[in-house]
């Protein structure tokens, strides 16, 4: 355990050093600055649809909820393997009396803590929306738990794809890739007919377990399908970690 | 006692390359072995498969009694290894890796501090405790690794090529450690600098082309050879028969077939210390009619045996 709080504290320590958390955290809370304030604006207006509220809308309720979950994962992820290989430090940290289920855990941590921290920068925006009116939390929170899983879905498969090569934009970009496919299932939806293939669709579609999300809806579905993908994608990462032919 | 390292009819092939062939080596507890070989002889894959980083096509390696590849957690725990690319997180400050090593390697809590201390002590790295690691010299950053090594007081210290890039003024502190360390430690010192081994090591293991071509101390390698002439001579005729009468000769010690090339079979001719044996192969050519084409001499250093272990003509 005391090695797993030891390297997590220097996954958050590298990140947090590197001037990619400073230049993703500026750009994510420009972004969802603007995004709030234009959500903000389109829902003030009496003509805007009553039933709409600004957790679905902010949760995936556009595209751009969308991009900061795409982009700002594998720009987190994309270091946390290739970077160590290219240097050299794996050798030394494999060499350590390390397991290689916590150095996979250690990044998976890591990552995930950062990429929480992002999200939870958006918190003022909701606490300044409820000085001016009346907030359902229930929705809010939900809808950051949902982020916060569906990211750790996705860093899960940025630090596979980063622990294949020792090339952090061929990491980033394959991860991109991947999660692009994955996300892309769900805008498949609408254009199939066969009723079976349909309900495997929708359970992978993230779109729709986001929207379930911000709704308040708690389902353990898209919880065990996020986890369950994590879990995967991590054990493959270790597999290729003990694999003396990948580990370098 | 348990012998330090032990390995045994190591083999490591890459698809088509063998990159060692069956070698054997042991360390015993507190000797300072050398490893000394060319660039590319497979000093480098042999320290790997020792950590456990690589592992072996055939053949084991035990370290402290414990087999790499069933016990590798506690082998780490034996063993400090300084690889041959130092790498470090640049963006971390000596004192704060050091810290985040000691963490990882198992030291009690309540000594980590008074450990980090230490090394930085050892290491001559009190004064640049603070400084980021990637705005230090390569010396610096080195002696860095160098003390991550000596963190978690290990058995058994495996140190590829330490004093590789380092000024002449660094590399004399850092034998000076070694040395020291030596004392306390067992240690296997990858190098293909010679005066180093003469200077540090107990013993010497010389690989070449992935084999072990000789092990014995330094002080016996050089007195096997120097002092001793080397005299190439290339006959032309039978090749036992001159090889016998080359070993029958006085004072010869040595006699190595080194090829032949257009009727004429070259040999290498060792004799004892201080013997001249130029006349008397040269009047047993005559003797018995051999045609002589080369009689040359040189003077034996522990370099030369070095290249004559590690260098083979092409016949």
């Amino acid at each position: 355990m005391s090695h797993l709080i030891a390297l997590t504290a220097r996954e958050l320590k590298s990140f947090w050093y590197s001037p990619i958390a400073y230049v993703v955290g500026a750009l994510f809370l420009l972004l969802q600055g603007v995004v709030f304030h234009l959500l903000l604006l389109a829902l003030s207006d009496p003509r805007s649809d009553p039933s709409a509220t600004m957790a679905r809308a902010f949760f995936g309720g556009t595209f751009y909820y969308w991009f900061a979950c795409l982009i700002t994962t594998p720009l987190i992820t994309m270091r946390t393997f290739s970077e160590e290989k290219r240097t050299g430090t794996i050798e030394t940290l494999l060499t350590a009396p390390v397991t290689d289920a916590q150095v996979v855990l250690s990044k998976f941590l890591g990552a995930w803590i950062n990429y929480g921290a992002l999200w939870l920068s958006t918190l003022p925006f909701f606490l300044i929306f409820r000085m001016l009116t009346p907030l359902d939390w229930g929705p809010v929170f939900t809808g950051w738990l949902g982020t916060w899983l569906l990211g750790g879905m996705l860093i899960a498969l940025g630090i596979l794809a980063s622990s294949i090569t020792r090339n952090q934009v061929i990491a980033a970009v394959l991860s991109f890739v991947t999660i692009l496919l994955l996300f892309s299932i769900g805008i498949l939806e609408g254009f199939i007919r066969d009723p079976e293939t349909a309900k495997i669709v929708e359970y992978l579609s993230l779109i729709e377990h986001t929207a379930d999300f911000a709704k308040g809806l708690l389902d353990t579905r898209p919880v065990v399908y996020y986890l369950s993908v994590t879990a995967i994608s991590l054990f493959f990462t270790g597999r290729v970690i003990a694999n003396p032919r990948w580990r370098s | 006692m348990t012998t330090s390292i032990e390995v045994s009819h190591l083999t490591k092939r890459y698809d088509t390359v063998t990159a060692l062939a069956d070698v054997s080596l042991s360390v015993q507890p507190g000797e300072i072995m050398g490893f000394l070989g060319p660039n590319g002889a497979g000093k480098t894959t042999t320290l790997r498969i020792l950590t456990g980083m690589l592992a072996p096509t055939e053949g084991s390696v035990r370290i402290d009694g414990l087999d790499v590849t069933e016990r590798p957690l506690d082998v780490r725990r034996r063993i400090g290894y300084l690889p041959e690319h130092v790498a470090l997180y640049p963006e971390l400050r000596v004192r704060e890796y050091l810290d985040y090593r000691v963490a990882i390697k198992d030291v009690p809590r309540p000594e980590q501090r008074a450990r980090v201390d230490e090394a930085l002590q050892q290491c001559a790295l009190a004064d640049v405790s603070r400084k980021l690691i990637g705005r230090l010299s390569k010396g610096y950053r080195q002696r860095v690794a160098l003390a991550d090594c000596l963190l978690a007081h290990p058995k058994i210290l495996i140190l590829d090529e330490p004093t590789v890039g380092l000024d002449p003024h660094q590399i004399r502190q850092t034998r000076e450690l070694i040395t020291q360390l030596g004392r306390t430690t067992t240690i296997l010192l990858s190098t293909h600098i010679l005066p180093e081994v003469e200077m540090i090591c107990h013993r010497v293991t010389i690989i070449n082309k992935g084999r072990i071509v000789a092990v014995d101390t330094p002080a016996q390698l050089r007195q096997r050879l120097q002092g001793s002439a080397v005299l190439r001579v290339q006959l032309r005729g039978e090749v036992a028969a001159i090889e016998s009468a080359l070993n029958a000769l006085p004072g010869v010690t040595r006699v190595t077939r080194a090829g032949a090339a257009d009727g004429f079979h070259a040999f290498d001719v060792q004799s004892s210390p201080g013997s001249d044996i130029r006349e008397v192969v040269f009047r047993a050519a005559v003797e018995r009619q051999w045609m002589l084409r080369e009689l040359s001499q040189a003077q034996a250093s522990l370099e030369d045996v070095f290249i004559q272990l590690t260098t083979h003509e092409e016949p």
